[in-house]
């Protein structure tokens, strides 16, 4: 059967519908986007930074097959196993084997959008594990049984009461509590136990070094740290796209990521694992799933450029109105709907259009991907390879036809003033008009730009002509 | 062929041109103040504290003070005693009831307030620094370094340490709308102590 695109307007539909929610959520993440902002003003070098890390990044890209070998050389070397995924069902099987191998069966983990991306615990539960997600957001989200929806702050689509609900029905406390504080300090004390006789701890990653073999881990709650200290057997999940050469690189990374991200300088924990602690082990696996193939693709090669900071999503107005699980993927916001397409063209061949084309997104973006033309390329190739909806496909037909044509656009530009004004709004507002929904159609003008043209300038210009004949 | 060859393969054949990507030198970029100051107001800003001697104080009344609650306080420096050494904790579990734990880092970063832990200053028990309620970082100002640029140059515990964490300030989430929570899942709070 032909997989289904995700209806990211539908979804976003019902969205827009909850007024508390959308409001927070829109206020929040504009909120981070403004934090963001005014550190960049603290920072004279920002636009250098940003120049400095886009250089470092596509030089990775470029020599990556060499530099994930030094990476794997140096790691080995230090004690850590690496392990080699093609895909997320080899992924997971090869966390499945590391575990079953130590009788592992309870596993602490941080947040990781890669084993997200892998839909590992979906592998892992049926096998025996039981998976604790550590992170808060990340573990509402696994409680409430939905994906996160911001790769940063994963359950920053729900309010206090939500949180209270899911605790109430999982941690049993009080489902009327309404204080931020004391859900937290639950989720602390629920936490901790887990933590303390988990059988394995798993980790994501947002760097890997390759002249020394680290992978760095930059996180605020320490759940990270408990996850990858307190037990012996230590497993990390990193795409092979997340390297840079010299630990001397990481001052670049380090100085945008947080305040791109949060708008805070750092991240509370910035954690460099070179190798195991005494009396562990440690596993990292070096997932590619789609990112080799990527490397290959003229116009969208340089998204693997990303660190995945969101700040592309906190100031998307598309994204803030809309929410995340509305894009129906792993990654949503604007590099969501640039990346997904990779994973799945069909199914998130609806995402590029879910864009103002405002170009906010490559602005903000710390390694400089042209977000906005990469959305703006996709909608081509969707358009070449026939991923376009009925509707979308035959207006833009029609509208490419009318454009084509300047004595017929004219006409009907000229046409849209009655048609505006007289047409009953049944014919306005329909299924045929998305525009229509949740907004009402521009008041017609009384006279086109071409027309007044013709009827002021150009009459001028013929008289100025004949004057001097 | 396994998937590791297959990756690299993949990789070598679709790959921008490497000539045209060339490796920019390595950036020091920024303020280059290593001071106390700018040291201490980012840490506050990350919502940690600076452990302030009054008259007459030492490191063990200053932190009586600071945690007149604290049962077990736990030392992982020479000078100072605690009520128990980290030598003498045998496990994770054991760390977990810890109130206080008084470590010394060897060197401090002033553009973020972070400081440096590794498995050298915590015995090789780096939950140790995570499980404690609370954390006291003895620093030297001598030890500061202007910022991530520097410290990532300067210092060669990046490349000898098997764990090394820079943490600045304590744990914190704002993961319930939007609420900043200092105190999230690790250490309650962080404090320095200028030796």
């Amino acid at each position: 059967m032909k997989v289904k695109p995700v209806n990211h307007a539908k979804a976003a539909e019902a969205f827009l519908e909850d007024a508390p929610h959308l409001t927070f959520h829109d206020e929040r993440l504009w909120d981070m986007r403004q934090k963001r902002d005014q550190q960049m003003h603290l920072l004279p070098e920002w636009q250098e930074l940003r120049s400095r890390a886009s250089a470092i990044k596509e030089h990775t890209l470029a020599n990556l097959p060499e530099y994930l070998e030094q990476f794997e050389a140096n790691a080995k070397k230090n004690g850590i196993h690496v392990h080699w995924a093609a895909d997320g069902a080899e992924h997971n099987r090869i966390v499945g084997e590391i575990l079953e191998k130590h009788g592992a069966k309870s596993l602490i983990k941080s947040k990781s959008m890669v084993t997200e991306e892998c839909d590992m615990r979906a592998y892992l539960e049926p096998r025996g594990v039981v998976v604790t997600e550590t992170d808060l957001g990340e573990r509402i989200q696994q409680l409430d049984g939905q994906m996160p929806s911001h790769i940063v702050v994963p359950a920053v689509h729900k309010l206090v009461p939500d949180v209270a609900r899911i605790f109430a029905k999982n941690y049993n406390t009080d489902p009327n509590d309404d204080s931020p504080q004391s859900l937290a300090e639950s989720q602390r004390m629920a936490a901790r136990p887990v933590i303390l006789t988990a059988d394995a701890g798993m980790t994501g990653g947002n760097f890997l070094v390759a002249e020394t073999g680290t992978f760095v881990v930059c996180t605020n709650e320490g759940n990270a740290d408990l996850s990858a200290t307190v037990p012996n057997l230590h497993i990390a999940t990193l795409g092979i796209e997340r390297i840079v050469p010299r630990m001397a690189d990481m001052g670049v990374f380090v100085r945008l990521l947080s305040r791109s991200a949060l708008g805070s300088p750092i991240t509370q924990y910035t954690t460099h694992f070179r190798g195991p602690q005494k009396g562990g082990e440690m596993h990292i696996v070096l997932v590619d799933n789609g990112r080799s193939a990527r490397l290959g693709m003229e116009e969208f090669w340089t998204s693997l450029k990303c660190i995945r900071c969101g700040a592309c999503m906190n100031t998307c107005p598309v994204y803030r109105r809309s929410g995340g699980l509305s894009y129906g993927a792993v990654y949503s916001g604007p590099i969501g709907a640039i990346i997904d397409p990779t994973f799945n063209e069909r199914k998130y061949s609806t995402l590029p259009f879910a864009s103002t084309m405002n170009g906010s997104c490559t602005n903000v973006c710390p390694v400089k991907i042209n977000i906005h033309e990469q959305l703006y390329k996709w909608r081509r190739v969707l358009a070449e390879h026939h991923e376009l909806p009925f509707v979308k496909r035959e207006i833009m037909h029609m509208a490419g036809k009318l454009m084509g044509q300047p004595t017929l656009y004219r006409t009907a530009i000229n046409g849209t003033e009655v048609a505006l004004s007289s047409l009953p709004r049944f014919v306005l507002y329909n299924w045929l008009n998305p525009w229509g929904k949740h907004r009402e159609l521009p008041h017609p003008v009384k006279q086109t730009f071409h027309s007044w043209y013709k009827k002021n300038r150009l009459k001028g210009k013929e008289e100025s002509k004949g004057g001097k004949a | 062929m396994s998937s590791r060859d297959t990756i690299l393969a993949t990789l070598r054949a679709n790959r921008p041109d490497p000539a045209a990507h060339e490796l920019p030198p390595v950036a020091v970029l920024g303020d280059m103040d290593a001071g106390k100051a700018r040291f201490e107001d980012a840490l506050q800003l990350l919502g940690g504290q600076i452990l302030l001697p009054q008259e007459g104080d030492t490191l063990a009344s200053a932190i009586a003070r600071r945690f007149p609650d604290a049962k077990i306080i736990c030392s992982a420096v020479p000078d100072f005693e605690g009520t128990i050494r980290l030598e003498d904790v045998a496990s994770p579990q054991q760390a977990a009831a810890t109130d206080v734990l008084v470590v010394r880092s060897p060197f401090g970063i002033s553009e973020m307030g972070s400081i440096f832990l590794s498995e050298a200053q915590l015995n090789s028990l780096n939950s140790a620094a995570h499980l404690t309620q609370h954390i006291v970082v003895i620093l030297s100002e001598k030890n500061l370094t202007a910022n991530m640029h520097t410290a990532y140059v300067e210092r060669p515990e990046f490349h000898t340490a098997h764990y090394g964490v820079l943490m600045t300030g304590p744990s914190a989430t704002a993961d319930i709308q939007g609420v900043l929570i200092r105190g999230a899942q690790g250490v309650r709070s962080l404090s320095v102590w200028w030796e």
